[in-house]
């Protein structure tokens, strides 16, 4: 009879625990093309995507403690950094390149302005062990994780208590790719709930007309490798995809990317060079060199005047989108501060050490 | 009748007993050699003793889609094969391989290295963790194999040499794909031979291969051709 009363313990719990995985099915937005992120090899769950938010704006994740993937990736600034050129990461090293916003990711192909990263999995790898980063490694991660935080986070995410390499990328990789923005004014005007301007409608147009080839709605980007003539900075020499590719034709080629939240994503382009969106308009209308290197798509020179140029600008901002830039889902888990966390649907209370007590 | 039953399900079970007692197992064992020595990296490195001070301190490679052949044929392939082989961990080493059917094979076939949809398809776990230390941060993609250590032909810091081959993309694909005669069914010792594939290297001037490169490629066409099989 005892054993009996046990079994059906055993059982009871095992079902608590499957009904702790929440299943959350990944959403995508009506007329949207399929994503390219192979969902069934890491189904989104409740519990993942909070472990991986937590990951995300874990500063543990660094040598020294301080920098999380979130110091560069500022959800209010569309999950880019912005204010510098090149983004600065530990002891304020200061990094090659432009830091790219993180959106709809679960549509990219490849990560990083030259393609260097093939999936969004792996993409974690590179911040934490670039020196000018994070400059730690993910087996040290691993490890801290491990002793420090969160083993029952990992249980409920992945039905494993032990964390590895594998099930910490998974879990980060679950919260970027719930960052999705789809609700712009554009979007509204897409789906008939608004209507644009008429400057703004004059910019849509001007926009498909001479932008569109690349940055392709409704992503906003083609996902492709495009060299826009700019001319290279000497202080830099990136040549962009060619340093991943050696393939002589890939010189000066960087990733086309997406226009949406664009107002908050400044400066532009993979170095940064352009503070202002008027500035990148002055740049595809006068500034491309025309060279070997340049686009078929920018080939025949575009010509805007400044009247027009600020229509294009005018629609630019219709792609802000607020609910995804304020969306409390995103931003910090302010559970991290308290030395008890409860992961949701979960009556099982999770100790989390508190990290900033206990520094290393 | 009862005791029938019983003594036929006894009989059964003593045949399933033996049958997996006789051992359906093929054991293959990766070992590396220099100058026909072991080099058994458990606890120090290995220092040879020859004019150039020649010391191994790592070597690491990925061994994946093991076959056995017979008459060219693929007869037993491992599923899901792929094994990180650490000169430093004895348990790494050893792997076993289910042979239930007791397929007669003459070949042995493994490739060196992961494959392109492998180094595509984002986060995996046990022997390809990016925890190994065989995977590239900055740029995708897994380390197929690294030999590090010093010689004092080396102009570098310390006289130490580092060779970590990998790329999956066209025209630096370093996957290569060894088959090897064998005539023992249970036990396969499989040689890694340093000095074969030291023999192409002028560490003076080649000593540093650390991301996909052509050289890479070269390198990983003599790894795979210093592996050979000896006797138990």
């Amino acid at each position: 009879m005892k054993i009996k009363t046990v079994l059906f313990f055993c059982f009871c719990f095992v079902l608590f625990a499957f009904q702790l995985a929440t299943e959350k099915p990944f959403v995508v937005p009506k007329g949207w093309p399929k994503p390219t992120y192979d969902f069934s090899k890491n189904p989104l769950n409740e519990n993942t995507i909070e472990l991986g938010r937590t990951l995300f704006y874990e500063p543990m994740l660094s040598r020294n403690n301080i920098v999380s993937c979130a110091s560069c990736h500022s959800q209010y600034t569309a999950f880019t950094h912005v204010d510098h050129a090149l983004s600065h990461g530990i002891e304020d090293k200061i990094g090659t390149r432009n830091s790219p916003a993180l959106i709809n990711l679960a549509w990219q192909q490849f990560f990083m302005w030259d393609g260097a990263v093939n999936h969004l999995d792996v993409q974690a790898l590179a911040p934490i062990a670039n020196p000018v980063e994070m400059d730690e490694n993910i087996s040290n991660v691993v490890k801290i994780t491990t002793l420090k935080t969160l083993p029952n986070a990992f249980l409920q995410a992945f039905g494993d208590s032990v964390v590895t390499g594998e099930h910490t990328l998974k879990a980060l990789s679950q919260f970027m790719l719930t960052l999705v923005s789809h609700n712009s004014k554009y979007d509204s005007v897409m789906r008939k709930e608004a209507v644009f301007t008429s400057q703004e409608n004059n910019g849509y147009l001007l926009f498909k007309k001479n932008c569109a080839s690349c940055h392709t709605e409704p992503l906003f980007t083609n996902n492709e490798f495009k060299s826009n003539g700019l001319p290279i900075d000497t202080t830099l020499n990136d040549y962009g995809r060619f340093g991943i590719t050696k393939n002589a034709k890939d010189s000066l080629k960087f990733k086309v990317p997406s226009l949406r939240n664009i107002e908050f994503s400044y400066p532009y382009m993979h170095d940064g060079r352009f503070k202002k969106l008027s500035e990148v308009l002055k740049h595809y209308t006068t500034g491309a060199l025309h060279n070997q290197a340049l686009s078929k798509e920018l080939q025949n020179p575009i010509v805007l005047n400044a009247n027009e140029r600020v229509d294009i600008v005018a629609f630019l901002l219709t792609l802000t989108d607020r609910s995804f830039l304020f969306n409390p889902n995103f931003s910090y888990p302010k559970n991290l501060f308290s030395t008890q966390r409860r992961i949701k649907k979960s009556s099982a209370s999770i100790t989390l050490t508190n990290i900033i007590k206990n520094e290393l | 009748m009862k005791k029938f039953r019983f003594v036929v399900f006894f009989i059964f079970s003593l045949i399933q007993f033996v049958s997996a007692q006789s051992d359906s197992t093929i054991t293959v064992s990766f070992v590396a050699h220099y100058n026909g020595k072991n080099v058994d990296l458990s606890d120090s490195s290995f220092v040879a003793n020859d004019s150039n001070h020649l010391q191994i301190d790592a070597l690491r490679f990925y061994v994946s889609n093991i076959c056995f052949l017979k008459n060219g044929t693929v007869v037993l392939p491992e599923k899901n094969s792929f094994h990180l082989i650490d000169a430093s961990n004895k348990n790494s080493q050893t792997l076993s391989i289910k042979n239930t059917n007791k397929i007669n094979f003459d070949e042995l076939s493994f490739s060196l290295g992961i494959d392109s949809t492998t180094n595509v398809s984002g986060a995996m776990g046990a022997d390809l963790d990016p925890t190994k230390g065989m995977y590239w941060t900055w740029q995708s993609g897994y380390i197929n194999f690294k030999l590090e250590g010093k010689s004092n032909n080396c102009p570098t810091r310390n006289h130490a040499f580092e060779f970590h081959l990998g790329g999956y993309q066209t025209p630096f694909n370093c996957l290569k794909t060894a088959t090897l005669k064998t005539t023992n069914q249970k036990i396969i010792i499989v040689v890694f031979d340093i000095n074969q594939f030291l023999s192409v290297v002028d560490l003076s001037t080649l000593n540093q291969i650390m991301s996909p490169s052509k050289t890479a490629v070269l390198l990983s066409e003599q790894a795979i051709k210093s592996f050979k099989i000896i006797d138990p």
